[in-house]
């Protein structure tokens, strides 16, 4: 599995993001280190906690990080999350949240496909 | 409206009509009223008159007898019979006593009523027995007697005893007196025969009367002469006048002789049985009065036509008042009407324009789901589709600017433009569309001076948009579209430029009722050419509202069947950016366009950056100018050529100079159209390149740098004024993924960076670092702890000399009020995410420049 195939099963633009970063080394860098990334966790215990201001800032984040590596889908998803929660509205539709984390699971799932036959 | 109009013309006309009426009657009443009023004065005046008049003549009457009987009193006194030795001694002195107080005559009267005259004629007393009576009882008296020539004489008897010659004594002395000399003394007789008086007897007999009257009784006369006393017969009046003597009280009336009215007035006079009886006719007084009231009466006519035209005035202004005011009720409840009817029409309008491309929506993707396999079918669905919608979109738009124009919420947002970039953005817009309808566009623009200015794009391009796409909606095929822009100085100053737009066309055309409302919401030309073009009939009204907005104006001159012009004006500050200096070497050149504006304008533009320009207006005379300036070795060095010229075309031309003259000039194609597909057919003629018209001095100026020897675009000058390696900047983001792919990037930029994880953090290191230890910082606007706009303001709050060091935005957000929040909080620029590393190089080399 190439990172260009792993894009695709993730959703994302990887034409465009190497248009930025110049380098698939540099991709690959940023991409595997996208799990350990604490936005998606913070959103998530946001929600729980029902604080619509600190989940807005998890969603921003997530959505931040998502058009710096280009991955389009979650980006959509967290995107739409964002907007449902600015001003500190409860979402109206909690289908958004659920469509991040589904999202952010086939994200990460594709991720670590990629990552699992690297050779170490 | 009209039975109400009737209504109120008749209600006014019959409360005129009631009013002058009224005012008549008024006034009628008064005049007569006043002249009943002024007979009765006149009838007291003539009472109060006369009755002072009758007693004063009865006073004088009594005054003037008891004055002769005093006198006969006092020969009585002095001449006592005892005192005089005879009969005749006494009558010798009472002669003499009587004739020295001018009596007439004098007698001693006898009690048998025969007189012994002392002195003057024989005497006949014509009423003696009421006389004798008096005078035996010792009461002295007046009468009337005749002497033997009938003459009558006044008699004034005392009674007193003398011996008289026949040896009895006397009753009384009586003393004569002409009559004339009572009526003289009286004035009985006025001269102008105004006023009149008469002594009478009670039986109606004339003591004294005077020349006019020939009856013996006053009776008689009235009998005879008198029509009507005081409303009452004769006989009524001579009844009422002899009860009056009876009972010796005064008595007046009225009464009329030959239609003259006169006034009458009765009293009796002392010393004898007589009444004064005197007559005032009304004819001098009642024409004083009557003068009077009929003045009074002019008066009060003319008061009363004054106030009447006065009234009329008032009502008549009044009753204009009121029609116009129902006039104007009218036209706005007329104006409302249309309106409302514009706008329910406008609904039905958009309801249908808006069903047909939503139809087809529905109608291509239920084609497209049946033919799910047919991938030609379905790529032609979603072809159709995406025109529909964008069909769709476009009426939306229209409708949503015109309810944001018609809140109020739409504003300018004013930006640095150039013209150059605007006219040539709507060119390439609208040349798909001239193709289609192969139609002939021209561009044409002169004296532009200045390029950049101040404007709202996208609002200028909506504009023009709204101006070109009516123009070539409205033009059959084949017909022109013209665009022209100018500018001349503006009358606003020297910071601001007129420019001067107009969109003109050969098409249907309109009529002059909707030139007139052209610009109202929700108009569109009602026929049947038109209802086959699709619009929602708000762009014109929009139009209008954007240049209002930009303080312009917009006309309009329309004939149908002729085409449309539309000439928008505005003044627009020019930008405060010097223009980049331009200039090319000397080069001969030759400008070939049949518009001779655009090749003196072209011409002038080239001459302003060093170019000696010529130009020539079709194909064969430019053909010898080339000619004739190669035999004077002072050969054309590039030559610009339009594509559509009378006679030979463009190409053609190029073709010739090629081929017949043998000549490598560089050629370039200058044309409004979309040359793609002429492109081809222009090379293989020889054209080197092609210029896309409007000609603005920077469009030749770029387009002719290249001919200039370099071809490499020159450096952008602050590039190389600034070098951002070694340059140290502070990057505040709160995720670590997106600080390392910022760091990565920015590193290779030569950029040293510092990471603050929040907004706080950031504001710490800031202030801990050294003045000028940090070049610019990059600040992310969510951020826990403390944002990036608070960390902004903080920033520039501090008491240090490189408060005010650059400050970028870097946000997810691409909303316009994120933008405008961040400039408001203090920074300086904004980049979108994610981070464009050319955006964030060339905003850090512009910001530490300045």
């Amino acid at each position: 599995m190439t990172l260009q195939e792993c894009y695709t099963a993730l959703g994302g633009d990887y034409d465009e993001v190497l248009g930025r970063l110049r380098s698939e080394s540099l991709v690959q860098k940023f991409v595997l280190k996208f799990p350990a990334d604490p936005s998606y966790d913070m959103l998530q215990t946001a929600l729980a906690a029902q604080d619509w201001a600190e989940a807005f800032r998890g969603a921003h984040t997530i959505k931040g990080v998502c058009q710096n590596l280009s991955f389009t889908t979650l980006y959509r998803s967290s995107s739409l999350l964002c907007e449902a929660l600015r001003e500190g509205h409860p979402p109206q539709d909690p289908a958004l949240a659920g469509q991040v984390t589904a999202d952010y699971r086939a994200t990460l799932s594709a991720i670590q496909a990629y990552q699992t036959q690297l050779p170490v | 409206m009209n039975v109400f109009k009737n209504k109120t013309t008749r209600f006014l006309t019959a409360s005129l009509v009631a009013v002058v009426l009224l005012c008549v009657c008024v006034f009628s009443f008064l005049a007569f009223h006043m002249s009943q009023v002024s007979t009765q004065t006149i009838n007291q005046v003539g009472t109060l008159y006369m009755s002072n008049m009758s007693q004063q003549i009865s006073m004088h009457f009594g005054t003037t007898i008891s004055l002769r009987l005093d006198q006969l009193d006092a020969i009585v006194t002095t001449t006592s019979p005892q005192s005089f030795q005879g009969y005749d001694q006494m009558c010798q002195e009472l002669s003499y006593q009587a004739s020295v107080r001018n009596f007439e005559c004098l007698g001693l009267y006898s009690s048998d009523g025969v007189f012994e005259m002392l002195y003057g004629s024989q005497i006949t007393v014509s009423d003696p027995e009421p006389f004798l009576e008096s005078l035996k009882n010792g009461e002295k008296k007046v009468a009337i007697g005749t002497d033997p020539n009938g003459e009558k004489i006044i008699l004034l008897g005392i009674p007193t005893t003398y011996p008289m010659g026949n040896g009895s004594s006397s009753t009384a002395l009586v003393a004569g007196l002409p009559a004339a000399y009572i009526s003289d003394t009286l004035s009985l007789e006025e001269n102008d025969d105004h006023v009149y008086s008469f002594i009478l007897r009670r039986d109606g007999s004339f003591v004294i009367r005077n020349a006019n009257t020939y009856r013996n009784s006053y009776f008689e006369r009235v009998r005879m002469l008198y029509s009507d006393v005081g409303g009452k017969s004769p006989e009524t009046y001579l009844i009422e006048l002899q009860q009056a003597m009876d009972a010796h009280q005064d008595y007046s009336t009225e009464s009329v002789i030959d239609g003259d009215q006169r006034h009458i007035y009765l009293t009796d006079l002392p010393y004898s049985e007589w009444y004064l009886l005197t007559t005032m006719p009304y004819s001098t007084m009642n024409s004083i009065v009557s003068g009077l009231s009929r003045q009074w009466g002019y008066t009060a006519l003319l008061g009363g036509a004054v106030l009447l035209a006065a009234l009329l005035f008032v009502f008549s202004r009044y009753f204009k008042l009121t029609r116009q005011q129902m006039e104007e009720l009218d036209r706005a409840w007329r104006d409302a009407d249309a309106a409302t009817k514009a706008k329910s029409e406008f609904l039905s309008n958009m309801s249908h324009d808006i069903r047909t491309p939503m139809n087809a929506i529905v109608g291509m993707t239920a084609i497209a789901t049946a033919n799910i396999d047919d991938r030609d079918q379905v790529q032609n669905c979603l072809k159709k589709i995406t025109l529909s919608s964008k069909h769709l979109l476009g009426l939306i738009n229209d409708v949503l600017d015109m309810s944001k124009i018609e809140s109020g919420k739409m504003t300018l947002s004013m930006d640095q433009i150039s013209l150059r970039e605007v006219l040539e953005s709507i060119v390439s817009i609208v040349q798909p569309q001239i193709r289609i309808k192969n139609q002939q566009f021209h561009v044409s623009i002169h004296d532009i001076s200045t390029e950049n200015v101040y404007c709202d794009s996208v609002r200028l391009n909506q504009v023009l948009l709204n101006l070109l796409s009516n123009a070539i909606k409205f033009t059959p095929e084949g017909g022109s579209v013209t665009v022209t822009l100018y500018e001349e100085p503006s009358p606003r100053g020297d910071e601001y430029i007129r420019i001067h737009l107009s969109v003109k066309d050969t098409g249907i055309g309109m009529s002059p009722e909707f030139k007139e409302k052209i610009f109202d919401s929700f108009a569109r030309e009602d026929n049947t050419r038109v209802h086959r073009t699709e619009g929602t009939g708000l762009g014109m009204a929009i139009t209008k509202y954007i240049v209002d907005a930009m303080q312009g104006t917009i006309e309009l001159d329309s004939e149908p069947g002729q085409g449309t012009e539309f000439r928008v004006t505005l003044d627009l500050e020019k930008a405060s950016t010097p223009e980049q200096e331009m200039i090319l070497p000397e080069w001969n050149m030759l400008v070939v366009d049949d518009d001779q504006l655009l090749c003196e304008s072209a011409v002038t533009s080239l001459r302003s950056i060093g170019i000696r320009a010529d130009w020539s207006q079709d194909g064969e005379s430019a053909i010898k100018k080339i000619l004739q300036r190669r035999e004077k070795q002072d050969p054309f060095q590039i030559i610009l050529l339009d594509w559509k010229l009378p006679g030979i075309d463009g190409i053609e031309t190029a073709r010739r100079i090629r081929h017949t003259l043998a000549s490598e000039v560089p050629i370039l194609l200058i044309s409004a159209y979309d040359w793609s597909e002429i492109e081809e057919d222009a090379k293989s003629a020889g054209i080197n390149g092609f210029i896309s018209k409007p000609l603005f001095k920077s469009t030749l100026y770029h387009s002719l740098k290249q001919y200039a020897g370099h071809t490499e675009a020159e450096p952008d000058p602050s590039q190389q004024a600034v070098d951002l390696s070694g340059k140290r900047v502070l990057l505040a983001e709160d995720n670590e993924l997106n600080w390392e792919i910022a760091s990565e990037l920015l590193s290779s930029l030569g950029l040293s960076l510092d990471w603050a994880e929040n907004g706080q953090i950031c504001l710490d290191m800031f202030q801990k670092s050294a003045p000028g230890y940090y070049d610019a910082i990059l600040m992310d606007i969510r951020m826990p702890v403390m944002t990036g706009y608070e960390a902004t303001r903080a920033i520039r709050a501090l008491d240090r000399p490189d408060a005010g060091l650059p400050i970028i935005a870097m946000t997810a957000d691409a909303f316009a009020e994120d933008v405008k929040k961040a400039l408001d909080a203090g920074m300086d620029s904004h980049v979108a995410k994610p981070i464009d590393i050319r955006e964030v190089s060339r905003l850090l080399k512009r910001l530490m420049q300045e």
